[in-house]
């Protein structure tokens, strides 16, 4: 019986996720000394907000249900990567319209996958894998003629330097961002709708929801938060360059599966995605730090995502 | 010797029980008929004997020896052949190619027989030949058949197994007449070759007639068996039932003295869609009218046009005198109109969520809100519960761990936070047991005395006849006859809902 | 819904009856229109040299959009066809620097290629079907793992393919060019499985595989066969890509995956499946050629050619899901 608990228990993707993040920081501390300091697992934190952010947006429109997912973020986070750089080109002042116009971009972006969904009803899947290829021309445009441009100090100081308690702004921007969510999934008519037309659109739509304008606005607020990772990832990285944002596709998808959000949605959360995040993260972090070949490091972290899904929702037999 | 034997089977989802105790003995040569109210467990008891769902506990004998049954295919390697009542098909393949989908006949070894499996099928669809309908072919592929099409494939695909032992849950369901009897004369061919069958129905008049013994099963546990010659239609239904025997007090109260002060709620007139034409009607304030007739003639869709979750192409729709024309059920829901689906798992219930999130979603739209405080709806929620007698643990449980019929006390108390002035009911009391039934009754009566204006649609006379103050018969998309007063009769009701359209 | 289907008229319904037979019509019609078009702007790409250029380029991603469709058809996807696409590209360059580059070396090379593509199908078939875990983070994780071994196998690109193997495929025999007799060879290949009972089996797990469980069909073997049947294909998309571009690189094959997806879904398959054609994923690998030399050929300023395909490819991925839901409608 308290076997079956504990059992139980590591079913949690939350619980699972905590776990392992302690264990592969001692793992990480006696591969190499020094892996689990305070700088480092700052550098991680910062590292992992980037993709936690991303995240979000991706978790809500998963959570959304009907096969929602959204291809497109990475696309998103280079445009606005990019953007961001333009416009403030090195200069604090240029930071509020940056920010502005970036948001805007997402949620243009994120508008158009909604519209595509569920007006035209395209699977998500169509919809934001093309929507990914017109954002990655635009990329190229838009980099033609333009000078690249660079973070302004202000905000390269917000991501990568201590702001409060010793933790750098972008790892506030990303509790407060948990904290939004957490009370927009649990606290808003907005969030129970969200879990309602993930679980059972049809019955939503029978209780009053408003099934479309929903998933709208979810794919918006994918955009939204893309756009923000972008600005960010701009800050951390000093100046923008082409496709930075490829890299946060799918593990965008992986963090926020190994944070206990089944891909047919309806069910999980954002909290458990955040220490999906920082998994993530942290998994690559400690192959970067061991000695192997880079075809060793992407094997084994192949292998161990497998290992670490077969934790995670799998699938109903088909004999229950 | 019994060809097919189960003994103390049972399977339980979690909190659920699914079958308590299911005990079957099927001879060879017989058409064992299997009945019981919808949720009694029959067809988990026949998914477990196709290797469906796997069983708990319990013994599966075939010839008296005792085999394991651990899976679709060792059950058809045994010799088990089943009909599931939610159909198998694949519907973008042909009729042909899902009769052979189980055992497809291979050409060296990989390629698809064409000609043999087209002459496989040929024999079973020629068994329907005459009575299948238009657009019925062999090449045909499954999605652009109707449903009772739909159902003579699944039919035949059961059929072509050839197996000793046939398990037919609920085959006739959607058929016509004549497709029924042919049904039936296939049946006594197969009788006459001592297969063993099972046929689950809940038509009385087909299992009197096709039946040779019946067993009944009640709240997941056998209750026992006769031979169908031995026994009538009312005794049977006792088995079902229990101790129980009818679901609500008898007729209430004349509805006479109420006339004079009649308002009228909601008036409908020439309203035309799919499956009804110009349909109309009027509710006053505390009235219960009631939808009569057979099942699937345009009630449901009247109901779902008003609701705004069906199509209208003709007609007005009038709530409290001003004109309503819901696009969606959003609109409706605004302007005080409700509507309960008896199709609680695709229409109702939010599965996963909280109890307290699946009664509150209408009282959110209607109060506009945007943030949500449980703990300020908690005593809202309890009262609309209690009203009902749901029984459930706390409201921050899953609904998914209620019952059936507690899960559509739930559904049905979202409706209650903010009375509206027009109930909706859709079969409501589909599948959910007696008790439950009784509670809904007694509160639906409560809610008209309150000048609630309720239409009920029930796909069970009694219920209609108990609970409605008038009825409307449909048949063919209209209505073709109002029974009022004392002309509120199991047999007029009947005959009106029987006669041709 | 029983009178609707009764009412439409006869005309309609053999509409209908087309599309549900040839879901790739509407395709179809966009190739064509693409292929006008592109002999519009420039007559000399639609002779023959211009199409056996276009089959030369596209016969990796046709191969690779015909791997997706396998999957595809059971209501599954892989994401790792690319990853594979670089790993039996690389394997077979290797093995063919150390075995040598005459024929028989060659073809022993190619064979363990075909083993390596079919390996890595059966891996995905066990990760999805057997273990089961979700389709598109699972592939993904495999073709981080497939990278990874590629990497291995040769950690830089830049190895060159032996001459008799480029000069064989872009070369011409009797006159004809090589890859005429690949689509010839493939069009035989694709006619004999669509008529084998697996491709079957596969749409009818696709469109229900409750219901073919409950059948009696095995589902976890057929989707693992679908996978195998996948990786196959990848394989032969990595000889066409080895045969194109003459040498290995660990990379090759990752920026295929999305555009293999898009192909599908160009060709009219249903991502749910249960519904599609492999014929369809071929023409909508076409299509994906023709929009990009077609906005070469307009004279689109370089830097906006990425955007205008883009944009065409949404387009044409849009029109061809609503046309085909009309049609079938």
């Amino acid at each position: 019986m308290s076997g079956n608990m504990l059992l139980e228990m590591v079913r949690k993707p939350l619980v699972v996720a905590i776990a392992l993040i302690v264990v592969l920081l001692f793992l990480g501390e006696a591969l190499s000394p020094g892996f689990a300091s305070v700088q480092q697992i700052l550098r991680l934190l910062i590292v992992a907000a980037l993709l936690g952010i991303v995240a979000a947006g991706q978790n809500l429109v998963i959570l959304g249900g009907r096969e929602g997912i959204d291809l497109s973020v990475g696309g998103v986070v280079s445009l606005s990567a990019i953007v961001a750089g333009n416009l403030m080109s090195g200069m604090d002042s240029g930071i509020p319209l940056a920010i502005l116009a970036c948001v805007a971009t997402g949620a243009f972006f994120g508008l158009l996958n909604g519209l595509g969904v569920t007006l035209l009803r395209i699977p998500p899947l169509v919809m934001t894998l093309g929507m990914l290829g017109v954002l990655q021309g635009l990329l190229v445009v838009i980099r033609q003629g333009i000078p690249s441009g660079r973070a302004a100090p202000a905000l390269s100081e917000f991501v990568t330097r201590p702001f409060l308690l010793g933790l750098p702004g972008i790892i506030w921007l990303w509790i407060a961002i948990g904290l939004v969510m957490a009370f927009i999934l649990h606290r808003t008519v907005f969030g129970h709708r969200i879990y309602a037309i993930g679980s059972n659109e049809q019955a939503a739509y029978m209780a009053g929801v408003p099934v479309k304008r929903v998933r709208i606005a979810l794919f918006m607020l994918s955009g939204i938060f893309a756009a923000i990772a972008g600005i960010c990832l701009l800050g951390y990285s000093g100046s923008s360059f082409a496709n930075v944002g490829e890299q946060y596709m799918l593990p965008s998808i992986i963090a926020v599966v190994f944070g206990g959000t089944p891909l047919a949605g309806g069910k999980g959360g954002y909290t458990g995605t955040m220490a999906g995040a920082v998994l993530l993260v942290i998994l690559q972090s400690i192959l970067t730090t061991v000695n192997i070949d880079e075809s060793g490091r992407q094997m084994v972290f192949g292998a161990t995502l497998l290992v670490l899904m077969l934790f995670y929702g799998r699938g109903r037999a088909m004999r229950a | 010797m019994p060809k097919l034997k189960l003994s103390g089977v049972s399977k339980a989802y979690g909190a659920t029980v699914a079958l308590r105790r299911g005990d079957l003995e099927i001879e060879s040569g017989e058409v064992h008929v299997l009945i019981g109210s919808n949720g009694s467990g029959k067809s988990t008891l026949c998914k477990i004997v196709a290797g469906s769902v796997r069983p708990d506990s319990g013994e599966v004998l075939l010839d008296g020896k005792p085999v394991a049954v651990s899976g679709p295919q060792a059950s058809r390697a045994l010799g088990i052949g089943i009909f599931y009542q939610e159909l198998s098909l694949a519907a973008h393949r042909t009729v042909a190619e899902n009769i052979c989908l189980p055992d497809m006949p291979v050409s060296a070894g990989v390629f698809v027989d064409k000609v043999t499996l087209e002459e496989r099928a040929a024999r079973y669809v020629r068994l329907f030949e005459d009575v299948a309908g238009e657009g019925f072919s062999a090449d045909a592929p499954v999605n652009s058949l109707r449903a009772d099409q739909r159902q003579l494939v699944e039919i035949m695909k059961a059929l072509a197994s050839e197996a000793p032992v046939l398990i037919f849950d609920e085959p006739t369901s959607a058929l016509d007449r004549a497709q029924v009897d042919r049904f039936f004369e296939i049946l006594r061919d197969l009788k006459k070759e001592a297969r063993a069958m099972v046929f689950i129905s809940h038509r009385m008049d087909e299992i009197f007639a096709i039946g040779d013994r019946v067993t009944v099963i009640r709240d997941g546990e056998t209750v026992g068996t006769s031979r169908i010659a031995e026994t009538d239609p009312a005794a049977v239904v006792r088995l079902m039932v229990g101790e129980q025997d009818e679901l609500a007090p008898q007729t209430p109260e004349p509805e006479q003295a109420r006339t004079t002060t009649r308002e009228v709620l909601l008036s409908v007139s020439g309203l035309s869609g799919p499956g009804f034409v110009n349909i109309g009607f009027e509710v006053a304030r505390g009235e219960i009218l009631g939808f009569g007739g057979l099942h699937g003639q345009g009630q449901s869709s009247v109901l779902r046009a008003i609701f705004g979750a069906g199509l209208v192409s003709a007609g007005e729709i009038m709530l409290k005198g001003e004109r309503l024309a819901a696009r969606t059920p959003r609109d409706a829901i605004r302007r005080g109109v409700a509507y309960v689906s008896g199709d609680r798992g695709r229409d109702g219930v939010i599965q996963g969520r909280p109890i307290i999130e699946n009664v509150t979603p209408i009282h959110y739209l209607r109060n506009r809100l945007t943030i949500a405080r449980p703990s300020a709806l908690r005593d809202k929620a309890l009262r609309a519960l209690e009203a009902l007698h749901t029984k459930f643990a706390t409201l921050s449980h899953p609904i998914n761990s209620l019952s059936g019929g507690n899960q559509q006390k739930v559904v049905i108390a979202r409706w209650l936070i903010d009375r509206p002035d027009i109930l909706l009911l859709d079969d409501p009391t589909k599948g959910i047991d007696l008790s439950a039934k009784a509670d809904l009754f007694a509160l639906i009566r409560k809610l008209a005395e309150e000048g609630m204006g309720i239409v009920l649609y029930s796909s069970e006379d009694a219920e209609l006849l108990n609970n409605a103050d008038r009825i409307l018969v449909f048949n063919g998309g209209s209505v073709t006859r109002e029974l009022t007063g004392a002309d509120r009769t199991r047999y007029n009701l009947y005959h009106a809902a029987y006669e041709a359209a | 819904m029983a009178a609707e289907a009764t009412l439409i008229p006869r005309k309609t319904s053999g509409l209908k009856r087309l599309f549900e037979r040839f879901p790739f019509l509407p395709a179809l019609v966009i190739l064509v229109v693409l292929f006008a078009l592109n002999g519009f702007y420039q007559p000399r790409s639609i002779g023959l040299v211009g199409i056996t250029g276009l089959l030369k380029t596209y016969m990796p991603l046709m191969l690779l959009a015909v791997a997706q469709t396998y999957v595809v058809y059971a209501g599954d996807i892989d994401l790792s066809v690319g990853a594979i696409v670089s790993l039996v590209n690389v394997t077979i360059i290797v093995l063919m620097q150390q075995w040598g580059g005459e024929a028989l070396p060659v073809l022993g090379a190619m064979a363990v290629g075909i083993g390596v593509g079919l390996a890595c199908g059966i891996i995905n078939g066990i990760v999805v079907a057997a273990f089961r875990l979700q389709a598109i983070v699972a592939t993904f994780a495999t073709s981080i793992f497939f990278t990874g071994l590629a990497l291995y196998v040769l950690p830089v690109a830049g190895a060159p393919a032996p001459a008799a193997f480029w000069r064989t495929y872009g070369g011409r025999f009797a006159e004809i060019p090589f890859v005429f007799y690949v689509v010839v060879v493939l069009a035989v290949l694709l006619y004999l499985l669509a008529r084998t009972r697996l491709a079957t089996q596969l749409l009818a797990v696709g469109d229900d595989a409750q219901g073919a469980f409950q059948s009696g069909l095995p589902v976890t073997a057929i989707r693992m066969k679908g996978y195998a049947l996948c990786g196959l294909f990848a394989a032969l998309a990595a000889f066409c890509v080895t045969g194109d571009t003459a040498s290995g690189d660990p990379l090759v094959g990752g920026k295929m995956t999305l555009s293999a997806v898009a192909a599908v879904v160009l060709g009219g398959s249903a991502l749910s499946g249960g519904f599609g054609t492999v014929v369809g994923s071929v023409i909508g690998a076409l299509i994906i050629g023709l929009i990009s030399s077609l906005v070469y050929f307009m004279g689109t300023p370089s830097e906006w050619q990425n955007l205008v395909q883009g944009l065409a490819i949404l387009l044409a991925l849009m029109a061809g899901i609503l046309v085909g839901r009309r049609a079938r409608a």
